[in-house]
């Protein structure tokens, strides 16, 4: 019976489907155990950074504001309608749930939301499944890096800031033409809050702004050299930083977000090849009866 | 009471190269010099350029390879240094450092023109990085 043949190949298929999916989940939780930790081990070194910069720079109070003066090329807050850059990070690869998705769509919104108020939205990508997304829009991408791994990380880091750099502060540094001059520079990427939840982040990276102001009530330190000398060491070093980390929570979310899509993903095929399986048998057993009937009608026949 | 240990923190990227160790002192190679910290010293920061950084733990003395960064002493009598890379001496490969170093001087020394800036700046970079691991390794 041709139904029956076609239901047991489609067992088949999904079984075969979950032999891939579950082996997907499978070194998904493998390689999660690692980069989770990265993720973990780099938060201590990224959080004190950013506090210890982020507080040099709430000290200078409003120094820092307006169009002249400010402590630092990095920390010049351009008023008015300009450009703005976000570095825009998502996965390699796909079949990791919402993972790309949901980055996507943030920064779609964000990128109207700032069209409407006037600006320029340039992108730079990280991850090839953000760039394909938005090659379709008329959407400029300037420059377009591959997702990172644990072994690069810290080098694509340091490239892409002295690239954002390079186009906060006008392009005088490296002489790349083909970088646009920028006001703001922003960063979108999936946070990782613990393996079940990733939460698309985007926040600002230039000007230099600290995150939350820490009441220190500590004396303020003795700060050698002096404090516009120390910012211009520290503040590319913070930068860099803020790159980083967003790098490993999206090494960490995308291995998450695939082992648990990967793991339902198994899952509903388990379901599914239950619910074949028993309609199969079903089918087969009314086939049976079916045929069994029809004998038993015959023989009547005959006798009659 | 004066405390006559700190506890000393060395933060990377890639993780904790050491956490919470107590030590009698510990010297860092500043931006303006080599310094040392000992205890009960003022809530200080300062930048560290590539070098080597010293301390005794326990009884003995550890070397750890460090790239640029900054340290911090906080009025607990804590420090924390933050760099961008730090090796143990352990971890360090001498002869694949020098053999590394000897290239990216001849990359520095021949012709300053054809390379950019930022292409510069990378090789200084890399330069004393190589030349810090191989001060922590000699004896």
């Amino acid at each position: 019976m041709a139904n029956l043949k076609e239901i047991r190949s489609r067992i088949t298929t999904v079984k075969n489907t979950r032999k891939i999916t579950s082996a997907m989940s499978r070194i998904a939780a493998a390689r999660l155990v690692k980069a989770q930790q990265a993720a973990m081990g780099a938060r201590p070194y990224g959080e004190r950074l950013d506090q210890v910069v982020g507080s040099l720079v709430a000290s200078l109070g409003g120094e820092s504001e307006g169009e002249e003066g400010a402590a630092h090329p990095l920390l010049l807050k351009r008023s008015g309608n300009g450009r703005v850059v976000i570095v825009h990070i998502t996965a390699d690869r796909g079949l990791a749930g919402g993972f790309n998705a949901n980055i996507n769509r943030a920064v779609v919104n964000f990128i109207r939301k700032e069209r409407e108020a006037g600006n320029d939205v340039v992108l730079l990508t990280v991850g090839k499944k953000g760039r394909s997304f938005f090659q379709h829009s008329n959407q400029r991408i300037v420059r377009h890096h591959d997702a990172p791994t644990l072994a690069d990380l810290v080098v694509k880091a340091k490239a892409i800031a002295s690239e954002v750099m390079a186009m906060f502060t006008g392009g005088k540094e490296g002489g790349d033409t083909d970088l646009p001059q920028v006001d703001r520079v922003y960063f979108a990427y999936n946070y990782f809050k613990n393996v079940l939840t990733q939460q698309p982040r985007i926040e600002q990276l230039l000007p230099f702004e600290s995150r939350e102001i820490v009441n220190d009530e500590r004396v303020l330190p003795v700060l050698e050299p002096g404090r516009d000398a120390l910012l211009g060491h520290l503040l590319p070093i913070a930068v860099e930083s803020r790159l980083q980390q967003a790098f490993f929570n999206s090494i960490a979310g995308e291995i998450a977000a695939r082992r648990t899509a990967m793991d339902s993903a198994s899952d509903n095929a388990t379901q599914l090849i239950r619910e074949l399986t028993l309609f199969y048998n079903r089918e087969r057993q009314a086939a049976i009866t079916k045929e069994l009937m029809e004998i038993i009608g015959g023989a009547e026949a005959l006798k009659g | 009471m004066a405390d006559t240990t700190i506890k000393l923190d060395i933060l990377t990227p890639l993780g904790p190269k050491r956490h919470g160790v107590v030590v009698p002192g510990v010297e860092v190679p500043g931006l303006l010099g080599e310094l040392g910290v000992l205890p009960e010293h003022v809530p200080f920061i300062t930048p560290i350029v590539p070098g080597v950084v010293r301390f005794r733990d326990g009884g003995d003395s550890v070397r750890i390879a460090v790239g640029a960064g900054f340290l911090e002493v906080t009025r607990d009598n804590r420090v924390v240094i933050l760099v961008e890379r730090a090796l143990e001496v352990s971890e360090i490969d001498a002869n694949k450092a020098r053999d590394e170093l000897k290239r990216v001087q001849a990359d520095l020394s021949h012709d300053l023109g054809s390379i950019d800036a930022a292409e510069h700046r990378k090789l200084v970079t890399e330069q004393g990085w190589l030349e810090a691991q191989i001060r922590a390794t000699a004896p």
